[in-house]
């Protein structure tokens, strides 16, 4: 599945930072949930990101989406999409055009996308309120739209009618996927949208997800923590931690070649077919992200820590063609 | 829907009893329509006559049938009551809607405006409006003024309901979508509160119908225009106690007394079909 996409970048991200700032009873805190990442999707391209829970997926996806809310703001750098050329990133462009581009170029399968559906409408209207606008045309027109695209999802169009109670987990997840495709988007950006599922309704999520994205020749950036379905799905691999992304690369040369520390570690972690020997975990935990320590935020719990580690903070290096890491051990001498 | 509707039939013995006391005031309100006396003449029958065959609950010293003047009257009372409650519905679901999901400065002025309505006292402000008003002083009009200072409680029973939907996947998603602010409260939202809102609906017509016999017996409102509470006090001005008329009293203290606790029964009911605890023990899950 490598080398998928078409190197022509949709999404390019440059030192995006996006920190919660709050001020409660006289404390000013700032927690940088998102520090200086950089990285681009390709069209055509399935890119994951892997992390740990609180690692700042979840937030630098919704920096990119544009979903920011109080005490969430973008602080520096910038997220531009190709199909919104000449603003840095969607949080600043105006409201009309965001709202000209979500759907119709950018969806956002939401963490917890089981819930996306709201409970007390049938599915056709959550299909009329979320797509109708972004597609226009007549009611019927778009109903037939509908009842086309659940075809491709391979879903009866009697799920139309039904409450979303009714659905099991995978038909919902099912739903929400054609709901998030039905416009033929440019970008998707799925957050965890296959971790409440069982593997076997996963698998077919995601054969669904893979077929839906060939077809349409989109992009998606693709968040979870298992890096079984990473291995499945991806074509590339972004490693995060601590807000920080420490390596990226194809995702056949990450799992065969991993460099940083933190990502052998993360592919060290996955059972293997009769394997009886107990995996070693790593010990600590992620760092408190209103009080990063200094240089790498790795450090703590590096195995490889050295002096240099505990002060500077690695630079991103293309180290091998295709493959860049943030590591003092594997790059030396390279600092931002 | 009438799934529902059956069930509460079958299995709760309130919303029965509720439902019929309930069907008794509404025919009595239809019958208004085949009246055979005009509802605002006087003497039209001979006064003080006690209840017969020929005028069944008796009539007045003014002359009038008062099962026939009853039928009016309840008409004209419960057609009060659900104005009130129907006006002060749509202000309480705008306001708290609006409030819960905009937070932030928005919600703290409606709720400041609406904590002062909950705390303002209520009886003088109504006495002040009908001495300020005089004649103007007119049905719907008591009913907009009542419907204002009516929807506090319910307006933020909502919001509170709001506060939760709005964190939810789909508001987010609805959100993401370009909805509009008021697209997300009208079609993803009101669903959510509806149940709420009828059932307080009940609550709020038998507030606002008591008030309204209270000031008309005490002669604040349009006394022409015939309601429960102005027949006590025509029954009071020409002292029907002390002359032994009592049915001109009784019968209309009795009907809204039913209309009372029938409204009464159906919210309770309701209630426990909406409220997830005494579902579940209805179904026997509960205990």
């Amino acid at each position: 599945m490598s080398g998928a996409g078409d190197a022509v970048p949709v999404l390019q991200v440059r030192d995006l930072q996006a920190h919660f700032r709050t001020h409660y009873f006289g404390v000013n805190r700032e927690v940088r949930a998102v520090d200086g990442v950089t990285f681009e999707v390709n069209r055509n391209e399935i890119y994951g990101l892997a992390g740990e829970s609180s690692s700042g997926k979840t937030t630098l996806v919704k920096t990119i989406a544009g979903l920011l809310k109080p005490p969430l703001e973008m602080v520096g750098g910038s997220a531009r999409f190709s199909f919104l050329p000449g603003w840095d990133a969607i949080g600043r462009a105006p409201p009309e055009v965001v709202r000209a581009i979500r759907w119709r170029h950018l969806s956002y399968i939401m963490q917890g996308s089981m819930n996306v559906l709201n409970p007390l409408r049938r599915v056709r209207y959550s299909f009329r309120d979320f797509a109708w606008r972004h597609l226009g045309g007549s009611k019927v027109e778009f109903d037939a739209r509908v009842v086309a695209h659940m075809e491709r999802v391979k879903l009866d169009p009697s799920v139309l009618d039904a409450y979303p109670h009714e659905l099991s987990g995978g038909m919902r997840q099912r739903v929400t996927i054609a709901l998030a495709t039905i416009c033929k988007p440019d970008f998707i950006i799925a957050d965890e949208p296959t971790t409440a599922l069982d593997v076997v309704v996963q698998k077919d999520v995601l054969g669904m997800i893979r077929a839906i994205q060939c077809e349409m020749g989109s992009s998606i950036l693709f968040i979870t923590h298992d890096m079984g379905v990473h291995a499945a799905l991806t074509d590339r691999l972004g490693i995060m931690y601590a807000g920080r992304l420490v390596e990226d690369g194809e995702t056949p040369e990450i799992f065969s070649r991993p460099l940083h520390p933190y990502t052998r570690h993360l592919i060290a972690s996955l059972p293997r077919i009769g394997d009886t020997e107990q995996r070693e975990g790593l010990d600590g935990t992620p760092p408190n992200l209103a009080a990063p320590p200094p240089g790498c935020r790795f450090h703590p719990r590096c195995p490889l820590a050295m002096p240099v580690c505990t002060t500077i903070v690695p630079a991103m290096v293309e180290t091998l063609p295709g493959h860049r890491v943030a590591c003092h051990a594997v790059n030396p001498g390279m600092a931002t | 829907m009438l799934a529902i509707l059956r069930d509460l039939l079958r299995y709760n013995l309130e919303f029965r009893i509720g439902l019929a006391l309930v069907a008794i005031v509404l025919v009595m309100a239809g019958l208004s329509f085949v009246s055979p006396y005009p509802a605002g003449d006087v003497f039209v029958v001979p006064p003080d006559i006690p209840p017969s065959i020929t005028h069944w609950l008796g009539t007045t010293s003014r002359g009038q049938d008062v099962f026939w003047q009853l039928t009016l009257a309840i008409r004209n009372t419960l057609g009060f009551g659900i104005m009130v409650a129907v006006l002060s519905r749509v202000i309480a679901i705008v306001v708290g809607l609006l409030a819960g999901y905009s937070g932030g400065w928005i919600d703290r002025v409606l709720m400041s405006i609406n904590d002062t309505f909950i705390i303002i006292p209520l009886f003088p402000i109504l006495i002040l409006f009908y001495f300020v008003l005089r004649d103007t002083m007119s049905t719907p009009l008591l009913a907009t003024i009542m419907a204002c200072l009516g929807w506090a409680y319910d307006a933020r029973l909502i919001r509170s309901i709001a506060l939760s939907l709005k964190t939810r996947e789909f508001t987010q998603t609805s959100i993401f979508s370009g909805m509009k602010t008021h697209e997300i409260l009208a079609r993803e939202h009101l669903p959510y509160v509806l149940p709420i809102v009828f059932s307080t609906t009940m609550n709020n017509m038998n507030w606002s119908i008591g008030i309204e016999v209270t000031l008309a017996v005490l002669g604040f409102t349009d006394i022409n225009t015939p309601t429960i509470g102005g027949m006590i006090y025509w029954a009071n001005q020409h002292t029907a106690l002390v002359a032994g008329i009592w049915w001109w009293i009784a019968f209309p203290v009795a009907l809204v007394a039913m209309t009372f606790v029938g409204l009464f029964l159906l919210a309770v009911s309701m209630n426990e079909y909406i409220d997830p605890r005494s579902r579940l023990a209805r179904m026997g899950g509960g205990r």
